[in-house]
């Protein structure tokens, strides 16, 4: 059993007046898969907003409670946020890759932190990261074309080796496959696999297949509340609550 | 008259409108067929029909109407005796005649005047009366047409889409044509004005003083004359003056209104931009004659003040005084529309520059501001053309005196104000001096087609491109 990388504890998110989630307590493990899969609307994407502080950037949105990464606290007002998303990346819905060229897409990160001084420094980060997120090969004679020109596929692995770049310990993924073909996505699923080695990797799903495919555990949310989390394998085939039960064969959602 | 018939035929086309729309579908029912388009499209048919004909007719119509009768009544003049020698002493009869008939000329009436203006008033009632008749005609024959179509029940909607779609041509074509017309009445009035003065003595001339040209007879201009002439119409000295009015303005406005743009956009509360915004606004609606004012009672004077307290020289009428308000009155273009812009640029680019760990201004520098650049260049481009063409300001702050200078501290002048100054008061036409208000409009016209090119091949080659 690895160790726990991420811990929520009692964590409760509002809009405005309306609450998005409900005393939320989760472990993420440390180099694993962690799926989570829940009808529209019912507080994925936000879970996952709460761990880079994403949702600082919507001005009526307020969090309470903990959460923890490797112990130390990131709900709290005087943490620095540029360091925490340093070490927590994150990869969106709609590939958005930066109206630049693809080096450029690459190396905005590391510039931003002060990493990579030099040319050759930075050339190196961009080969590595590219490398890692399977699109070297495809793109390595046009680097300086420009990101948005890509395949929605390749456009994807782009921001995936975005986040690479600065080196971080996790990576977020909110529905990264949802606006691509089966073919991408299959190649997507096929890189989260590879860098589950070296990142913890949370990522949000509309797929049970996909989750199933690509996951160690599963959290399963409901109207703003973790309804149940497991290991994949037995939320799938032996899960506790009815209410997941129905989820995953489909009979709501 | 015209206007009368108009308004009849449009309100009697209109009233078609309804009986096309019932009689298709009493038609449909009486013979139990499947119209070609719903009822309102042969409405529409009829409306169209019966107003199009009769108007462009009646458009036709006075456009030659007044030149047909002038050569009728300028012939039957001379058959009565009338002596003129050239066209204008023909004119200047046939326009006795038409005061005449409008009892307006209070000068002698001999025989021959009088007998025209009594066939000039004939003339008159039976082309009035056969317009009539016709358009009454050309509509019933019109009518019948298309009711006739409708009968049929033709395919009245494509042929109303047909129809509208001309009509739209006809007005893109009127704007081009109208364009096209000032584009070439600059261009003759010039072309007279550099058959007397050399191009290059214009282009390069460093001395502007159109006054001294004041009554020469152009077509009869002596070698002698040339050269006394030949440094009074230097373009220099105004395209500087110019150039270097914009760019103060330019100096002002840029920063002041992209920084407003881009607080506005990215960092004001809903409410701050909801009240903040239309009172930048305000700005552009003010007139600019008023900030002529401003410029010249205001800011001139206390410009002055300052200078000769610290032991400066400053004329009243400086080009800093009015570069300045020039920039103030143009911050509002450039904020409103850079606002617009950076707030198009998809919240997704933010997101992921967020997301690397960029902090607010390090998104706004590399990500957001070079996505909106087209636009942000596009509204600083529509600042630089208002800031050339700008006249008032110029007028009443930066003076007339048409120095070659780089102190923004003495008076200058620019293109648009000499045009003004040339076309003010009483002109002769063939004078040089007032021709060469029309070398300057077309040197501003491609100057500012230029910028213009430039610019739009910048945004093409820096522009990022986001979907």
């Amino acid at each position: 059993m690895s160790e726990v990388k991420i811990k929520s504890n009692n964590l409760n998110v509002f809009y405005g007046d309306k609450q998005a989630l409900f005393d939320v307590n989760l472990d993420l493990n440390e180099k694993e898969v962690t799926a989570l899969i829940g009808p529209s609307g019912c507080g994925k994407s936000t879970f996952i907003r709460c761990i880079n502080r994403m949702n600082d950037v919507i001005d009526i949105c307020k969090v309470t409670g903990n959460i923890e990464i490797d112990g130390v606290e990131i709900n709290d007002e005087n943490l620095d946020v540029v360091s925490l998303r340093e070490r927590v990346g994150m990869v969106f819905q709609k590939p958005n890759p930066f109206p630049k060229s693809i080096y450029d897409n690459i190396s905005y990160g590391p510039k931003i932190h002060g990493k990579g001084e030099t040319k050759s420094e930075l050339d190196e980060i961009v080969e590595r990261s590219l490398k890692k997120a399977a699109l070297w090969e495809e793109v390595k004679d046009r680097l300086d074309e420009p990101g948005t020109g890509l395949s929605g596929g390749q456009q994807q692995r782009l921001c995936i080796a975005r986040a690479i770049s600065v080196n971080p310990e996790v990576i977020l993924m909110d529905e990264p496959c949802s606006a691509l073909d089966p073919i991408a996505t299959a190649k997507i699923e096929e890189l989260i696999d590879e860098l589950k080695k070296t990142y913890t990797i949370v990522i949000v799903t509309h797929s049970m297949a996909q989750a199933v495919r690509v996951s160690q555990k599963t959290g399963f949310f409901h109207l703003g509340k973790l309804i149940e989390v497991g290991k994949t394998e037995k939320i799938f085939k032996n899960p506790d609550n009815k209410m997941t039960q129905d989820y995953i064969t489909g009979r709501f959602g | 008259m015209n206007f009368v018939l108009i308004f009849l035929i449009v309100i009697f086309s209109s009233s078609l409108f309804f009986y096309g729309k019932s009689k298709t579908k009493s038609i449909s029912i009486e013979r139990n067929i499947k119209l070609n388009a719903l009822p309102k499209f042969y409405g529409y048919y009829l409306v169209l029909w019966s107003s199009i004909p009769a108007l462009v007719f009646l458009l036709v119509w006075s456009l030659f109407e007044p030149v047909i009768i002038k050569s009728i009544i300028i012939e039957t003049a001379a058959n009565q005796g009338a002596i003129f020698n050239d066209k204008n002493e023909a004119n200047l009869i046939y326009e006795k005649i038409k005061a005449i008939h409008l009892g307006t000329y209070f000068g002698d009436i001999d025989t021959i005047l009088k007998e025209s203006a009594i066939s000039y008033s004939k003339f008159l009632n039976i082309f009035t009366n056969s317009k009539i008749v016709l358009i009454f005609v050309t509509i019933i024959a019109s009518v019948i047409f298309s009711l006739k179509k409708i009968k049929n029940n033709n395919k009245a909607r494509e042929d109303v889409e047909k129809i509208l779609k001309g009509l739209l041509f006809v007005s893109s074509l009127i704007a081009i044509l109208t364009t096209l017309g000032i584009i070439f009445s600059l261009l003759f009035e010039s072309i007279k004005f550099f058959s007397v003065i050399n191009i290059f003595d214009y282009l390069f001339g460093t001395n502007w003083s159109p006054q001294r040209a004041f009554i020469r007879d152009a077509s009869a201009i002596t070698a002698a004359e040339y050269d006394e002439l030949r440094d009074a119409f230097g373009f220099v000295p105004l395209i500087a003056g110019t150039s270097f009015i914009a760019f103060i303005a330019m100096f002002v406005a840029v920063p002041i209104g992209l920084f407003s743009g881009i607080y506005m956009a990215e960092y004001a509360s809903s409410k701050m931009r909801r009240i903040s915004k239309p009172i930048i606004e305000i700005l552009a609606g003010i007139p600019t004659v008023v900030y002529g004012f401003f410029a010249a009672l205001t800011v001139g004077p206390f410009f002055r003040q300052i200078g000769e307290s610290i032991g400066l020289t400053v004329s009243s009428e400086s080009a800093l005084a009015a570069g300045l308000i020039m920039g103030i009155m143009i911050i509002p273009y450039i904020s409103s529309l850079s606002d617009d812009v950076i707030n198009s640029v998809p919240q997704s680019l933010r997101d992921g520059s967020y997301a690397v760990g960029a902090t607010k201004s390090e998104t706004i520098k590399q990500v957001v501001i070079p996505a909106a650049l087209p636009g942000i260049i596009g509204s600083v481009l529509l600042a630089v053309s208002r800031a050339i063409g700008e006249t008032m300001i110029v007028v009443m702050a930066a003076g007339l005196a048409a120095n070659l200078t780089i102190n923004p501290l003495e008076s200058t002048t620019t293109i648009t104000t000499q045009i003004v100054m040339i076309l003010v008061g009483d002109q002769e036409f063939d004078s040089p001096k007032t021709q060469s208000a029309f070398a300057l409009g077309l040197t501003l016209f491609v100057a500012t087609l230029i910028l213009n090119y430039i610019a739009q091949r910048a945004v093409k080659k820096y522009r990022e491109k986001y979907d």
